[in-house]
């Protein structure tokens, strides 16, 4: 079994695979359902979740330009409640008026598609883009923790190689390029990412291998991680005996993603097949 | 699309990109290639992908269009929208919900939107229902599953938004129509209260099921301001691909919106029209060619040979029905058959074949389908042992399926019983013997019986399952310690859980399916089948969780224990995507009639089983609902007659037999036998239909002769 030929690589994908490539394997290529638990105590990690696509929504109406107050009236979670008032009182400042939320952006690299969604791109043509990506996540992650993290380089190196359409038909200049991190738990101090010419070279040839490895790979050859911190929260675990319980919820240093349950599966349309 | 183009195609989608053109023509010319390959010709003269909207029917007819966009030859920046009609709206619902919740009426104005999936819809139904089943004696002279009655109130509601009547004139519209006994009229005022309670309980409770979606989104967010202000901004491009299953809603929102469009590319499949039953209206689609000056017809098929031509000719002709297929090919050259006496024979006659056709003729399996009006557990499980035997891949695809029939899905519902004592569902010893078999690793069901039938038993406290050390030695031993241990290790976890605070259903059988089933030593370990019906089943009780949960309609009752209680009432599972998309591309597919032909895929080979099952032909019964009669084809007051009934049924079979036809390359092969499954003695119009025309050949052969 190969990976598709229509797959599309995101960062959560790529994640996965230099996290454990056996998880990718399983994931991508075999498309596995493991229905384990992710994380315990699983009635919060799912309420954290629950919360977090609150969140998103709300901010993607109110970019849209939904009246505050019609807005404010749906919040009926005190810690939903907190992160939407951190984010009326330390929106992120100096931003360009050119908006596109929940956007989806794609280009080819090695023969293949790379896909990100992002929650907001913010453009003065000619001059800057700016991505902003709302994390929820109860602990603030290190600068460097982001830094390294799979979604910061693809999300950079995207928007520059693919985003043309949005800088009237011309490629950004990386250095026009920047991205934020925007905390609900700590609003006023966002992580800044700048992009520039020689990151953007890094970011290929290192996205470029990524993809390029994967697609050598023959079935045999993913196998388990090392670092068995990573099995804490996968719900494989069990598949590849690598213990029985999910990892504490209060050692997850990441939020969810919703990215890669958006894109490979539209869930949208399971009403459709219904009627 | 790595084929050659005809000059005609290359034409169409090459066409200025300001362009607003129409196409039609029959199955098989080619239009969604040219569907597709215009798409690729917008993107490559630079418009923007997102700009593009692209409108199918039903999820699996944009499958090709997903694909093109992802192939990354196709180097394109940005993605396309593929989506459906009632995709869309749910889309914009839940983005601009604050902006009609008042105005739309419903009753949490403070509170999100609860979407509602089959399950989920006929549960709210159910509650709002069966109260009046039993205490009021509604539906009394209906002999119908409650879940059918359910599904055919909502069916009603669904048909009142597409077709474009107020939902209140359901009963008014069936009763006008009915020439029976007075009986059925009292039938349809039940149904007409059952969907005006229905419809108030959802206002009343923020709760959209499929109808409530699309009626907020046209009724209210489509004349508003901002909300068609984005879609309006987002959108320049349209294509619309099998615009003849869309409902009359889908066309005149279409019609309304097109002029806003800079281009719009409509493709219209002659002589299709395959989701009638499900509000799908070809003739106000057809309507929709008037807004187009530029209109084209591809005529020539690129699928079908002379000879499969002529077969759809000579068909038409015995049904005295109109078709434009060319007769200079011989039928009788495309399609093979042999009168069985008894189904089992035509069973194995069908399995032979495709062996033959696998093995001796190197076809490959997924050019070979297998069809029939409905596919029976038995006819599938028939046939899917015989063609395994043989060493044929075979997938089955049957929508309506339950994923309860599944054994893992019944395995993980004993344990949860098991768990939950005190809801009141102890198993049967014959559940707890077949659950021990599948969780198990390696367990038979000799074994699994014996300790199914010595530990476990049910008593006025509730179901048991006591320790394997309570076993005699000797039997013990035929246990074996090893599958003791393993049997301890499950029944401890349920003890386990059952010494804490309970958790939602979902909760428990994902952790019991991570911590024990799916461990090393136990059947779920390795067992990628039965994980992925399990995880369809968490999917399943966490979806009715989360919206029932936000409405909790008793206090008292857990919703675990309100799940079980859908199961007892049959409410079908929702269908997932996986079960639509992860199809294996390299077996024989066996399916009903119309789930292949809204796969829209042409094949080489096609099985025709139960040729002479009236079920061919005739519609499905439902005494609560009419496809006909709530439809915009429909003259409001007159009366449905037999000959009616007649003629839908003859114009029906015409339209499934010209789609099949038109999706098959090289031969169909009729099952025939004189006795059907039941042992029943059957001759349907089908089975007429093929005998009349055989006869006109064998004459004609006969007059050539002289």
């Amino acid at each position: 079994m190969t990976l598709r030929q229509e797959f599309q690589f995101s960062q959560g994908s790529l994640q996965d695979f230099v996290d454990c490539k056996r998880r990718f394997q399983l994931r991508y290529i075999e498309q596995l359902s493991w229905p384990a638990i992710a994380a315990d105590p699983i009635l919060d990690h799912e309420r954290n979740m629950d919360l977090g696509i609150q969140f998103h929504r709300l901010v993607q109406q109110h970019q849209l330009g939904i009246h505050e107050e019609k807005l404010t009236r749906m919040v009926n979670d005190a810690q939903l409640q907190v992160w939407w008032q951190n984010y009326l009182q330390h929106q992120p400042k100096d931003l360009p008026e050119q908006r596109h939320t929940e956007f989806l952006l794609s280009g080819s690299l090695e023969q293949r598609r790379l896909i990100g969604k992002y929650d907001l791109i913010a453009i003065e043509p000619g001059q800057r883009a700016i991505i902003v990506d709302w994390k929820t996540s109860k602990h603030t992650p290190k600068r460097q923790w982001l830094q390294d993290k799979l979604q910061t380089r693809v999300y950079l190196y995207l928007l520059t190689k693919a985003g043309a359409h949005l800088n009237n038909g011309k490629p950004f200049e990386p250095e026009q390029v920047s991205m934020m991190y925007w905390f609900a738990n700590a609003p006023e101090t966002p992580e800044i990412f700048r992009y520039d010419a020689t990151q953007f070279a890094d970011d290929e040839a290192y996205l470029s291998e990524l993809i390029h490895t994967i697609d050598q790979l023959d079935i045999d050859s993913f196998p388990l991680t090392d670092n068995e911190r990573h099995c804490r929260f996968c719900t494989y675990r069990s598949l590849c005996d690598r213990g029985l319980a999910a990892g504490d919820l209060n050692d997850l240093e990441d939020d969810f993603s919703q990215e890669d349950l958006d894109i490979d599966l539209d869930l949208e349309h399971i009403a459709e097949i219904e009627f | 699309m790595d084929f050659e183009l005809a000059p005609e195609q290359i034409e169409f989608i090459q066409q200025p990109v300001d362009q607003h053109i129409w196409l039609e023509g029959p199955a098989g010319s080619g239009k969604t290639t040219v569907g597709v390959n215009r798409l690729l010709h917008l993107l490559s003269k630079d418009i923007a992908a997102d700009s593009i909207l692209t409108l199918v029917p039903q999820p699996t007819l944009g499958v090709v269009y997903h694909q093109a966009i992802r192939n990354p030859q196709h180097n394109i920046n940005g993605v396309v929208d593929v989506t459906t009609v009632s995709g869309l709206a749910k889309r914009m619902v839940d983005l601009f919900w604050p902006l009609v919740v008042e105005e739309a009426g419903f009753g949490k104005p403070d509170q999100p939107p609860i979407f509602l999936n089959l399950e989920t819809a006929q549960y709210y139904m159910a509650r709002i229902v069966r109260p009046l089943l039993e205490q009021d004696r509604y539906f009394e002279s209906v002999t119908l599953d409650r879940n059918r009655i359910y599904s055919q109130i909502l069916d009603n509601l669904n048909k009142a938004v597409v077709v474009g009547f107020p939902h209140t004139e359901v009963a008014e519209r069936l009763k006008a129509a009915w020439i029976g006994d007075d009986g059925q009229a009292n039938v349809y005022d039940d149904v007409q209260d059952c969907a005006n309670r229905f419809r108030e309980y959802c206002l009343e409770n923020n709760l959209l099921d499929f109808s409530l979606q699309l009626d907020v989104f046209i009724n209210h967010l489509w004349s508003n301001e901002q909300c068609r202000s984005y879609l309006q901004n987002r959108y320049k491009h349209l294509i619309v691909d099998n615009v003849e299953e869309l409902t009359p809603l889908g066309h005149d929102f279409i019609k309304e919106w097109l002029p806003d469009f800079e281009s719009s590319f409509i493709i219209y499949d002659q002589d299709a029209g395959y989701r009638l039953f499900l509000g799908a209206d070809p003739f106000t689609g057809e309507r929709l060619k008037e807004s187009f000056e530029v209109q084209e017809t591809l005529t020539e098929s690129f699928v079908t040979s002379p000879d499969v031509q002529t077969l759809e000719k000579r068909l038409s002709d015995v049904m005295e029905r109109p078709s434009h297929a060319s007769a200079y090919g011989d039928a009788r050259e495309v399609i093979q058959f042999e009168y069985k006496q008894y189904h089992p024979e035509m069973i194995n006659w069908v399995a032979d074949s495709i062996a033959q056709l696998v093995h001796e003729e190197q076809v490959p399996p997924n050019e070979i389908v297998i069809l029939a009006p409905f596919l029976s557990d038995a006819l599938r499980f028939a046939l899917q042992n015989r063609l395994e035997a043989s060493d044929v891949p075979v997938q089955s695809h049957r929508p309506s399926r339950s994923m309860m029939e599944e054994p893992a899905t019944r395995c993980l519902l004993t344990w949860a019983s098991l768990a939950h004592p005190d809801w009141g569902f102890p198993p049967t010893s014959i559940d707890v013997a077949s659950a021990l078999q599948q969780s198990i690793g390696e367990m038979d069901l000799v074994r699994a019986q014996l300790l199914a039938e010595t530990l476990y038993w049910v008593d006025d406290d509730g179901p048991h399952l006591a320790s394997f050390d309570q076993l005699k030695h000797n039997m013990q031993e035929r246990v074996t310690y090893l599958m003791g241990g393993r049997y301890e290790g499950l029944r401890i976890w349920l003890n386990d859980y059952k010494s804490r605070k309970p958790e939602p259903l979902d909760h428990c059988i994902s952790r019991l399916f991570g911590e024990v089933l799916s461990q090393v030593g136990y059947g779920f370990h390795q067992n990628f089948d039965a994980a992925k019906v399990a995880s369809n089943l968490i999917d399943s009780i966490q979806s009715f969780r989360r919206v029932a949960g936000a409405r909790p309609l008793s206090k008292d009752t857990p919703l675990g224990k309100e799940y079980f209680e859908l199961i007892r009432d049959g409410v079908i599972a929702a269908q997932y995507v996986k079960n639509w998309t992860l199809q294996n591309e390299s077996a024989v597919l066996m399916a009903p009639a119309y789930t292949f032909l809204l796969n829209n895929r042409p094949v080489n080979y096609q099985f025709w089983l139960n040729v002479s099952s009236p079920g061919w032909w005739e519609r499905i019964f439902q005494p609560l609902t009419h496809p006909h009669v709530l439809s915009r084809q429909w003259k409001v007051d007159a009366q449905w007659t037999d000959t009616d009934e007649v003629e839908t049924n003859q114009d029906t079979l015409h339209r499934l037999m010209v789609g099949l036809i038109r999706r098959c390359r090289e031969r169909v092969f009729l099952g025939l036998s004189e006795l059907d499954e039941q042992g029943m003695d059957q001759r349907g119009p089908l089975l007429n239909a093929i005998q009349q025309m055989l006869r006109n050949l064998a004459v004609e052969e006969d007059d050539d002769g002289l």
